[in-house]
């Protein structure tokens, strides 16, 4: 493993350091957003921004046609270029799991580190929230740090009912994870960034992970969805 | 179709460009007032150039501010135990900080008639003006997953720009001085040919990339943004005022100020088109 390491932020394959990691199996993956509500459950992630989010894409001809599902989330990269680009350190990872997290009382909200993140994980919190003060800042999924360091999985994991995604330490050759990387062919996205990430999918077709030409003429109706969510989203 | 996906910010928006827009001209500005010591036809620049320098630094360093989603916090990027000089922010952050204060000393040494402490400040003002531009480059280049950002071209793109936005402000200071004029006539004319230079080979390799640079290309030129881009940036702010600049009535100063008016017409439109376009895909991944 240690030729894949090309700076020292990177952990994966280190010996005594935990590295986890997500196996996403979409041929399991059902569309029925349980994990997107789980996680807005477990961090009152405010409307119109996601920590996970599940897009799809309707693919085949006519009647022989089906939902590709492409469950999305931060990639807790190895090398995350969100560190790097982040001018006061507010964005970090956390040697022992790799967890990519935040000191949200050092975010100035420069959105650098959205701008860098090639996975759009990242959002910016509004400026009002009900129940915490935490807000105006950016923020993104961190792998239920809170629960992986209780010896539990995320929230997203726990829920989900097709057990299409899977959450274990990728330098454990035991966990169920590193059985299913070894055994299996599996894709993650972006990988000529160079970013490490360490969300695998097992069944990700490439139309599906590629930026799709249709967005070039996107139907008049998403103008409109999109104009309505940047009128109310200003951040 | 029946694509659904969630939708997303650009995390930067316009405000950006116009920052980029008044730190270009600013740091110009003030390189010609530091020419001012070494070259006589830039005497009359010396003080009109630095004023209008030191309100666009101010005016920028506001902005940038402003459009932070935490504005108090931007004193974090002067806390020695949070800086991550992996970041070109901040470096720029220092860059700006620093450029402001020799800007307040040369205006010091200036009014006090110090020629030799000004001359000196006009140096290290010059060489922390030259950083501005290349630092905002940099804060693009560095993200290697946005098509037309990331290329090598942009910190050098940004000091062309900044110096053919700063030479066409330069010219309506100038008044009626045609020395000085048809000095930075020929200022506009390199930095503009060079820009178009830089512009022609970041849309080759742009349109000849991977799946997002080709659409980035695609909506960069015949797109949401062929017109700002190709239209105002390309055709009307940096091909016109070439063309008029080589004609004979762009020797004349009338002429020199109408090229000046399209030149700023045009930066600010690339600037806005390279920042916007290097995020529009990206929103729908």
């Amino acid at each position: 493993m240690s030729e894949l390491r090309l700076s020292s932020i990177e952990t994966r394959g280190v010996p005594g350091k935990k590295r986890y990691a997500m196996v996403i199996d979409l041929r399991r993956c059902i569309g029925c957003d349980a994990c997107m509500v789980a996680c807005k459950a477990e961090f009152d992630v405010p409307l119109g921004v996601f920590r996970t989010w599940v897009p799809y894409r309707v693919v085949g001809t006519y009647p022989n046609v089906r939902k590709q599902f492409l469950p999305r989330l931060c990639n807790h990269c190895d090398d995350p270029p969100c560190v790097r680009s982040c001018p006061v350190g507010a964005t970090y990872k956390v040697e022992d799991g790799g967890f990519v997290l935040q000191h949200y009382e050092r975010c100035i909200g420069c959105k650098a580190c959205m701008a860098s993140c090639p996975y759009n994980a990242r959002f910016l919190l509004p400026k009002h929230r009900t129940y915490t003060d935490i807000t105006g800042v950016v923020d993104k999924c961190t792998f239920c740090h809170h629960r992986v360091t209780q010896g539990l999985v995320p929230a997203c994991v726990q829920t989900c009912i097709g057990r299409a995604r899977i959450f274990g330490d990728l330098n454990d050759p035991a966990s169920e994870v590193s059985r299913l990387v070894a055994t299996l062919p599996t894709q993650v996205l972006r990988p000529e960034e160079g970013t490490k990430p360490h969300v695998f999918y097992i069944g990700a077709d490439r139309s599906l992970t590629e930026h799709g030409r249709a967005v070039y003429s996107a139907p008049e109706v998403l103008d409109a969805d999109r104009a309505a969510f940047n009128r109310n989203h200003k951040g | 179709m029946g694509d659904y996906n969630v939708f997303h910010h650009m995390p930067w928006s316009g405000a950006y460009a116009i920052y980029f827009f008044v730190i270009g001209i600013s740091a110009a500005l003030f390189f010609f007032s530091a020419l001012s010591w070494y070259r006589d036809d830039f005497k009359s620049l010396r003080t009109s150039a630095f004023y209008v320098s030191f309100g666009l630094m101010a005016a920028g360093g506001l902005l940038l501010i402003g459009d932070l989603a935490k504005p108090m916090r931007f004193l974090n990027i002067l806390n020695p135990f949070y800086l991550n000089f992996t970041s070109p922010l901040a470096w720029g952050g220092l860059n700006l900080m620093s450029f402001g204060a020799v800007s307040v000393a040369y205006f010091y040494m200036m009014r006090k008639k110090d020629d030799t402490n000004s001359r000196r400040l006009a140096v290290i003002g010059s060489l922390l003006a030259l950083g501005l531009p290349i630092y905002t480059g940099f804060d693009l280049t560095v993200h290697q997953n946005r098509p037309v950002w990331n290329s090598p071209l942009m910190p050098v793109l940004f000091v062309a720009m900044s110096l053919v936005s700063g030479a066409a402000v330069a010219s309506f200071l100038a008044g009626r001085n045609e020395k000085l004029l048809a000095t930075l006539r020929q200022f506009m004319l390199w930095s503009a040919g060079a820009v178009g230079a830089m512009l022609v080979s970041l849309l080759g390799t742009t349109a000849y990339g991977g799946a997002g640079q080709e659409l980035t290309f695609m909506f960069m030129t015949s797109g949401a943004l062929g017109a700002v881009f190709v239209g105002l940036g390309i055709l009307l702010g940096t091909a016109a005022p070439i063309a008029l600049l080589l004609a004979p009535y762009g020797r004349q100063q009338n002429g020199v100020l109408l090229a000046a008016g399209l030149i700023l017409v045009g930066g600010m439109a690339l600037r806005y088109s390279i920042l916007v376009g290097g995020q529009i895909v990206q929103t729908y991944f």
